[in-house]
């Protein structure tokens, strides 16, 4: 029987069986007798999470405008589909040509968060794929794996046959390239390996033999194949303008998280917030014109058909032309009956103004994001919002209507106190306080925090800081708790904490941690971002089987003169500019965005910087 | 007012969406072709299309309905070509009517269905599925328990006087069962209580995820 007889059936008794189905507006056919590179993009989660990617849309559309590639899509299948594949001795397949996994030559995860790691095991054991590359021969396709979470590869170094570090779209071409050069050879697979290492960005985890201290520190990283590059450079696409970006995006037949046409505006961010992985590792920041977004966004709504449009960049208004495009995009939109949706802006009166046109009617709430309840120690993690900003922005949403207003704030941040939990209160009820004095009235209007838990980074300033213990956080959450249910109108939530201690064990983990995911798959861990899959009592008891205690990631504090798991990867930014933004941040002093002047922190030795001291 | 009313086909994979989203397939195939469409009025307005019954996701159908009000008229061969242009696998505009404008909705003229339900069994029972079908239709009256989604409350119905018509066949190991049943506001029957009623009276075993389902046409008052 073919996968699509035995499908079929199962159609009939899954959840949402649109999500295994293909065959959506702009998928792309080929005749596979002519195909040198069957690449498989897979996503570890469901379709509805996959499908609203805007990496999966540039991918596809990059990989197969390539002639002698097909590029097809796969996803975690959800639990009761799973099930029944299980039983029926469904392997995994693709969704364009319903192939088996095994059948592809290369087979690539994006890693978007480290709580889908499990989901990239049990994806590989779904498609009868061994989990570790020392048991794949010729016969399995390569694997390999992107993402943010590439930038620290090493828990899945022993799974991933190679790993892509920064942006995809230049590498991608350049590995099916020199894979159909490879298939042409027909050497071993180690000699594939051994010629992309030749690329900017590619990590070959097995050319590199790490080696430990006693006390389980990382001792050296030793090559074994010396051709291997010392240190992986991150790929870097100089000109936004110039990268391929997809017009004719696949249309998901079902319902994904965002059914929209989507545009990126730009990418990396200037503010330089000492937390945040995603504003180091995507430097330096690079704009598409806005004459170029433009003509994007009207030619996918035009060949999608979507009803509605997104921009997406970090900051989005960082943009040097924001306001004009913002206002070009309106009209865009209003010709053809499409709604806008914007990131958060920042809150200045001409957010307002754009606000009060796109959500007349309806007003579904403000969002802001001081992430840290006082001065100090925003200085501390070079957040650049003030209390007037927070205060003006927020007194100016309620004058115009708004009832609804969400913060955000993260707790366990390098030298948090009490005191500046208290800040978050008095934020709250400043605001509450300030909607009485202006409307009188203290009904329906509602504040709510949203409180999460640090998780300290590779590749950032704070990557040397030991996380919170659960039990920290849990005071840290209960304290907060207690005193804001006093206040009225003021709304509370926040994570657990256990998915937070998962997350920053692997955020910084080593290649030890392989064997430990392995384990924890074995014993039934998956879709552990998702609330009603996670298993925690599983987990550890996975690192107590393995002998190996998580704390070592988690809570305790690195040395400067540490060798770190994720040396070996070059984000371009220097260990010294991570050192000098820690010191100062354990000084409460700021640093500029760099769009004031350059501050050093090695990208511009790389490429052109093309913002710094723009202001 | 330009109203019009197509008539379309939905088969292979595409049958595993929803009603939902075959609507929202279509507002956008609209946009694409750009056929613009009358929006309601009010705070959030929606384009005006509406179907004459939503088909269950998993059946298939040679026949639906689906009417749309146009800002301009066109011609409805333009209509049935762009759209045609524009549908998946599985999707298809058979033809298009324009519809005098003081007509009542498809849905409220909406009265009988006609189905195909096909039933594999197991190879080696052969059924008098036209004799079975004869027994199972003179008993006095076909029960069912119905869960009104509205009070929360299971009724018990008679489902007999909701079958206008039914007549069967069996070959290829398969019982095949074609039948006319209520549809509408009025008065509405799902096959799936035909099968399950049917299924029970004449003693047969089946596997519901082997079981098609497929509208033949639906039928309207005046």
């Amino acid at each position: 029987m073919t996968i699509s007889k035995q499908l079929d059936k199962l159609l009939m008794q899954v959840e949402k069986p649109g999500r295994y189905i293909g065959g959506e507006l702009h998928t792309v056919k080929k005749d596979l007798s002519a195909i040198s590179t069957r690449f498989g993009f897979a996503f570890p989660d469901t379709y509805e999470i996959g499908m609203s990617y805007l990496g999966l849309q540039i991918i596809y559309h990059i990989l197969n405008s390539m002639e002698s590639v097909y590029c097809e899509r796969i996803f975690a299948p959800a639990e009761d589909m799973e099930n029944l594949m299980k039983k029926e001795s469904l392997p995994l397949f693709t969704l364009e040509t319903k192939s088996p996994v095994k059948d592809l030559d290369i087979l690539g995860f994006t890693l978007q968060y480290e709580l889908s790691f499990t989901n990239v095991l049990n994806m590989l054991n779904l498609g009868g794929i061994p989990y570790r590359s020392a048991e794949r021969d010729s016969s399995f396709p390569f694997i390999a794996a992107g993402g943010p979470c590439a930038f620290n590869p090493e828990p899945l170094a022993d799974i991933i046959d190679f790993f892509m570090i920064g942006d995809g779209e230049d590498v991608l071409p350049q590995v099916c390239k020199t894979h159909a050069q490879w298939k042409e050879s027909a050497k071993d697979k180690d000699e594939f390996l051994k010629s992309l290492t030749k690329i900017d960005g590619i990590y070959v985890p097995k050319f590199y033999n790490p080696s430990y201290y006693e006390d389980g520190r990382l001792k050296e990283i030793k090559k074994n194949f010396e051709q291997a590059p010392d240190r992986i450079k991150k790929q870097i696409v100089e000109n936004l303008n110039q990268a391929e970006f997809p017009e004719k995006t696949i249309v998901p037949l079902i319902e994904p998280i965002h059914d929209r046409a989507v545009v990126e505006i730009f990418r990396g961010c200037t503010r330089g917030c000492r937390f945040c992985q995603a504003g180091m590792i995507y430097r330096p920041v690079r704009e598409r014109s806005k004459e170029k977004i433009k003509q994007i966004a009207e030619k996918q709504l035009k060949e999608t058909g979507h009803e509605e449009l997104s921009i997406l960049s970090l900051s989005t208004s960082d943009h040097s032309e924001i306001e004009s495009l913002v206002k070009e995009l309106m009209s865009v939109c209003k010709d053809n009956n499409v709604s806008l949706s914007l990131p958060s802006l920042r809150l200045d009166s001409f957010s307002f103004e754009v606000l009060q046109e796109i959500q007349s009617y309806k007003k579904t709430g403000l969002t802001f994001a001081p992430e840290a309840g006082t001065q100090r120690l925003r200085d501390v993690i070079n957040k650049t919002i003030t209390d007037d900003d927070i205060y003006s922005g927020i007194e100016k949403a309620i004058e115009l209507g708004w009832t609804n207003i969400k913060l955000y704030f993260m707790i366990g941040l390098p030298t948090e106190t009490f005191e500046d939990l208290d800040g978050i209160v008095e934020i709250a009820k400043n605001i509450t306080d300030t909607n009485y004095r202006i409307t009188g009235k203290r009904g329906r209007f509602n504040v709510t925090v949203s409180v999460s838990n640090f998780v300290p980074k590779a590749h950032t300033p704070f990557q040397w800081h030991p996380q919170d213990t659960p039990d920290t956080f849990l005071e840290k959450q209960l304290y907060l708790k207690n005193k804001l249910k006093k206040i009225k109108g003021v709304s509370y939530s926040y994570h657990e904490t256990e998915p937070s201690y998962l997350e920053a064990i692997f955020a910084r983990g080593d290649r030890r941690l392989g064997e430990v995911l392995i384990k924890a798959v074995t014993l039934g861990c998956k879709f552990d971002s998702w609330r009603e899959h996670f298993k925690y009592d599983l987990w550890m008891q996975a690192f107590q089987e393995m002998g190996i205690n998580p704390n070592f990631y988690v809570h305790r504090e690195r040395s400067y003169d540490e060798l770190l798991p994720w040396d070996i990867i070059d984000s371009g930014v220097t260990k010294e500019f991570l050192i000098s933004e820690n010191n100062k941040a354990i000084k409460g002093v700021q640093s500029p965005d760099c769009r004031l002047y350059c501050i050093g922190c090695g990208i511009n030795k790389r490429v052109n910087c093309a913002m710094e001291g723009t202001l | 007012m330009n109203k019009y009313v197509v008539r379309f086909y939905k088969g292979g994979n595409i049958r595993y969406i929803s009603h939902l989203d075959l609507m929202r397939l279509f507002k956008r195939a609209f946009k694409r072709a750009g056929i613009k469409l009358q929006y309601s009025l009010g705070f959030n307005p929606h384009p005006k299309i509406s179907f004459a019954q939503p088909l269950s996701l998993g059946y298939t159908s040679s026949s639906e309905y689906m009417e749309f009000e146009t800002q301009l008229a066109y011609s409805t061969d333009l209509i049935i070509e762009n759209l045609n242009s524009l549908m998946p696998e599985g999707l298809g505009i058979l033809s298009c009517e324009k519809l005098p404008d003081n007509v009542k909705s498809l849905a409220a003229r909406t009265k009988a269905a006609d189905y195909e339900i096909t039933i594999p069994v197991n190879s080696g029972i052969e059924k008098d599925v036209c004799n079975l079908l004869r027994e199972y239709m003179s008993q006095d009256q076909i029960k069912v328990i119905k869960h009104q989604k509205k009070s929360r409350k299971s009724i018990e119905i008679d489902i007999k006087p909701l079958i206008y018509s039914i007549s069967g066949d069996f070959h290829n190991n398969s019982i095949l069962i074609k039948t006319k049943l209520a549809a509408g506001n009025v008065s509405n029957l799902s096959p799936e209580f035909v099968l399950s009623t049917f299924c029970e009276f004449a003693d047969i075993q089946y596997e519901r995820a082997m079981v098609t389902i497929k509208r033949n046409d639906i039928y309207f008052t005046n």
